[in-house]
């Protein structure tokens, strides 16, 4: 897939993955990576960027196998921020499929 | 590339950051593959998955530099965010090394006036008053000369501070398009 294509989505992705419930970093890469092809390490830089801006915050929990896990959490800014990306997504995907849709009329 | 070759490169490549921040990056990775390796996986196998350290390293750097940058606007930290960024890739290279080096060139431009007029005020105000001692002989008269010097050089001292204004803002504006240019470049 077009790198260009899953820049901008990849934040979206995290966001919406994180206000369904509180993940850890492997379970965010493993979500993602099960739909869209990316290179897995770029979610680390991401995670840590989105968590500098306020969107999440982070707390370390004990888990079963091996030693504690990073959890985040989505805070009320990433909820509204969000929100807004999931509205310009939808806004965008509409456009882009008019355009398709009306060259395939055109053909 | 095994675990500890990862590590190893993605850790020289973030040399320069504070301690604090390394240590947290390392962190997320040796969590990822302490994971990765409870369900089965092999380290070449995840850490091919995870992509070039050498990218990933330098995805962090340029963002660390920008936010020093953004909240300790001194010059060198505006130079190195620009490095940074422009180390992601020769499409920034373009985009923010040519607009970069004109701004410079305009900001210079804007304080070599500055320091002109003012030098020009000085030297008008000494000159229509010495010119008499000397025997000069000033077309105009020298006391309103004299004035017009005093006016000429709080009109270049004015427009220094004017050029204060205009390289904070500067400053601002740089980050923000750095931020913008990595958020488009960034994979």
């Amino acid at each position: 897939m077009n790198i260009q294509f899953k820049k901008g989505v990849l934040e979206l992705c995290v966001l919406v993955l994180l206000s369904k419930n509180d993940c850890y970093g492997y379970e965010l890469v493993e979500k993602i990576s099960k739909y869209i092809n990316i290179s897995e390490g770029t979610v680390y830089p991401l995670l840590r960027r989105l968590q500098k801006e306020g969107y999440f915050t982070s707390y370390l929990k004990e888990s079963t196998e091996g030693p504690p896990r990073k959890y985040y959490k989505i805070t009320d800014e990433g909820k509204k921020i969000k929100n807004e990306l999931i509205d310009e997504w939808n806004h965008f995907v509409k456009g882009v499929n008019s355009i398709i849709n009306e060259e395939d009329l055109n053909e | 590339m095994n675990k500890k070759e990862f590590i190893d490169i993605l850790k020289n490549q973030l040399y320069g950051l504070p301690k604090e921040d390394i240590d947290e990056i390392l962190y997320d990775y040796e969590e990822h593959f302490s994971v990765g390796l409870g369900r089965g996986k092999l380290e070449d196998e995840i850490s091919k998955e995870l992509g070039d350290p050498k990218k990933i390293a330098k995805s962090y750097k340029a963002h660390i530099v920008i936010e020093n940058a953004q909240n300790n606007p001194t010059p060198t930290n505006i130079v190195k965010a620009v490095i940074a960024t422009i180390a992601l890739g020769l499409f920034n290279l373009i985009f923010v090394l040519g607009p970069f080096i004109g701004l410079v060139g305009v900001l210079i431009g804007l304080f070599g006036a500055a320091l002109g007029i003012t030098v020009a005020g000085i030297g008008a105000f000494f000159g229509s008053i010495f010119a008499p001692v000397f025997g000069g002989n000033v077309s105009v008269n020298p006391i309103g000369a004299a004035f017009m010097g005093i006016g000429t050089t709080a009109l270049g001292i004015l427009f220094l501070i004017l050029n204060i204004y205009v390289v904070k803002f500067a400053y601002k504006g740089t980050v923000k398009y750095l931020k913008y240019n990595i958020d488009i470049i960034k994979k």
